[in-house]
């Protein structure tokens, strides 16, 4: 009953001094919600990177050609071969897709006007394991490959590129460093994520691109596509295995390939996102305490200022419990006040941002719970010692303070 | 049957390096349904002897019995819960809460009390309508006069039933008349058998009394009754 009487008197006290009691609790409105929306935003952010890992095929790795460094020299760089990639093929050890990349940058023509676009060569399974879908015409197969027939898919914006439609394009040829290919058909939309824009790209079969366009063997990367059931470890050994017995290298040296995993390199980036809020929650707090020492800066007055109230509360049988709890409350009451508008201002500022920048939206309820249990939490800690103060005072002094 | 006996009462006070006697040995015994009044000229040491014989301090040296219970001794809370049951108090500028109604300030002590909430508010109109203050229990203190307000304090100081009811210059921020009405509620109080201490340095209100001690230099001077 108690406690009840004292939010009532505090609110009291509080709506007395309205001005005073909003540049007090601006600290904490501010620091709440700077918490409110970075927590919020940093949900959002990891959000849009798991999306984003989804996109990309979490069980795909990807081997790349490295330079294997001995001592202080740097070996040339052993490039990869289709060689590699048919040796990976084979294998039956794990029931894994096999695409080699084999790409570089050409000039693509089509009727007068011209473009330097990406060419990739690839194998049909490309398509599956990127997760790129035919918007129109069909894929390339096996046999196109291996008979270089002059076939080619196109990315959804290479027409632009061509400053044509895709419509147009379809079933037309296009030149591609002066050779003529047959555009078969062009997938869907795929945003630009991670790496080179899918969009802006050409795909054409393996062999046409090693022999037609680039005239080389040596491949960029290889796309590992492997079911769920093995774990990514897992198929990283079985690839350096086979590679290291296609490359001749003994035991003791250095791989002259390197394996990636992307979701391993999300993990970083999440792991750096994290960071990043981590820190801006960090002086949001500051903030908050800042405010608490506003709090109980004007807590302290508020006592000097209620002396006499003290006094006859304590002259009329008010033990220094209950003026302890009525300070007390006062300064957790002024704090909560603070948190709630600081919840609102925040938990706005989030949504607005996350509207504009057309981020996931993820309703912060833990940082909303979390930071007003904080304010509190700052009222209780820099209420207690006014608190402590007003409940020690001596009545008969107080009675007649002036 | 004594309410009050206080046997030799001392306080010091600690004055920067000096010490300040404000009393120096007061026995007095009051009896139950007595009506006193303290006078003295300021700086004699009836505010002090007020402080201690009302529980809101505690004596230097020397015995107090209330009820016949020794209060010299107990701590702050002990004295809380004394001052809430056994002593109302009125005070010469009101003191009262100004962002309550009349209402919630005379229902303050029996909030401290502990009284159920449902009864709070009836208990406390009951002692509003004794003071005829029935119509003026909603407003806030602002809005009241003088009178009324010491009256809302008066009913604040009986709400408890206290065995005694301590009035320090009751009158001093009243014009005469409105000082005289609160004068005739005490002799009424008075006459129902309730004990009253007035602490006063205007003779015409400590003749209201029937007994009169005057306190000077921080000891009894005169004890005396009022010839009526």
């Amino acid at each position: 009953m108690l406690v009840q009487e004292s939010i009532g008197t505090a609110v009291d006290a509080i709506k007395a001094n309205k001005l005073r009691s909003i540049l007090t609790t601006l600290a904490i409105i501010i620091g709440t919600a700077a918490v409110i929306a970075m927590v919020a935003m940093g949900s959002s952010a990891q959000q849009a990177l798991n999306d984003s890992i989804t996109d990309l095929g979490a069980r795909t790795i990807y081997v790349y050609p490295s330079s294997s460094r001995q001592g202080a020299t740097n070996t040339s760089k052993v490039p990869l071969d289709i060689k590699d990639a048919i040796a990976l093929s084979k294998d039956g050890e794990i029931p894994w897709q096999i695409a080699p990349e084999i790409r570089g940058s050409k000039q693509v023509k089509f009727k007068s006007e011209n473009a330097s676009l990406q060419i990739v060569g690839s194998t049909p399974d490309f398509f599956s394991i990127r997760g790129y879908e035919l918007d129109s015409g069909k894929t390339f197969t096996e046999n196109d490959s291996l008979a270089r027939k002059r076939v080619v898919v196109l990315g959804s914006k290479v027409a632009n590129e061509l400053k044509t439609s895709s419509r147009a394009l379809l079933n037309n040829e296009i030149l591609i460093n002066n050779i003529s290919f047959k555009v078969i058909g062009t997938i869907k939309e795929e945003g630009a994520g991670w790496g080179p824009n899918p969009d802006e790209q050409i795909y054409t079969p393996l062999y046409t691109a090693s022999d037609r366009i680039f005239g080389r063997e040596t491949i960029g990367s290889i796309n590992v596509n492997f079911p769920v059931e093995y774990s990514t470890e897992e198929v990283m050994i079985a690839i350096e295995r086979i590679l290291r017995r296609e490359h001749d290298i003994g035991p003791g040296e250095i791989n002259n390939f390197s394996i990636r995993d992307w979701g391993q390199a999300l993990d970083l980036q999440r792991q750096a996102t994290s960071i990043f809020f981590a820190l801006i929650i960090g002086i949001a707090s500051i903030s908050l305490l800042v405010g608490g020492i506003g709090v109980m800066n004007i807590m302290l007055v508020s006592v000097t200022e209620r002396t006499r109230e003290i006094g006859l509360r304590k002259a009329l049988g008010a033990t220094q419990n209950t003026i302890l709890l009525q300070f007390i409350i006062e300064a957790i009451t002024l704090c909560l006040i603070g948190g709630f508008i600081g919840v609102i201002l925040g938990t706005s500022i989030y949504f607005l941002i996350a509207f504009l920048q057309e981020w996931p939206i993820v309703f912060p309820l833990t940082a909303i719970i979390g930071s007003v249990t904080f304010s509190a939490m700052v009222g209780l800690f820099f209420g207690i010692w006014p608190a402590r103060r007003a409940a020690k005072l001596d009545p008969a002094i107080s009675l007649r303070y002036e | 049957m004594s309410i009050i006996k206080t046997e030799n009462l001392v306080r010091h006070f600690a004055v920067g390096t000096q010490t300040v006697e404000a009393l120096r040995g007061v026995s007095l015994d009051i009896d139950r349904g007595e009506f006193v009044a303290i006078m003295g000229p300021s700086g004699s040491g009836k505010s002090t002897l007020m402080n201690i014989i009302g529980c809101l301090d505690s004596p230097t040296s020397g015995t107090y019995h209330l009820n016949n219970k020794n209060v010299s001794t107990l701590d702050d809370d002990a004295l809380a819960l004394i001052r809430n049951h056994e002593i109302g108090f009125v005070f010469q500028n009101f003191h009262l809460l100004a962002r309550n109604t009349a209402l919630d300030n005379v229902m303050l002590p029996l909030k401290y009390a502990g009284i159920d909430k449902s009864e709070q508010e009836e208990i406390a109109m009951e002692v509003i309508k004794s003071v005829d203050l029935e119509s003026r229990a909603h407003h806030q203190p602002s809005e009241l006069s003088g009178g009324q307000q010491q009256r809302v304090a008066i009913a604040r100081a009986l709400v408890n039933k206290p065995s005694i009811l301590f009035a320090d210059e009751p009158t001093g921020n009243l014009d005469s008349k409105t000082g005289d009405d609160v004068m005739n509620l005490f002799t009424n109080l008075h006459k129902q058998g309730q004990t009253i201490i007035v602490i006063t340095h205007e003779i015409e209100v400590a003749n209201q009394a029937e007994r009169i001690i005057s306190i000077k230099d921080g000891k009894i001077f005169e004890d005396q009754k009022v010839l009526k």
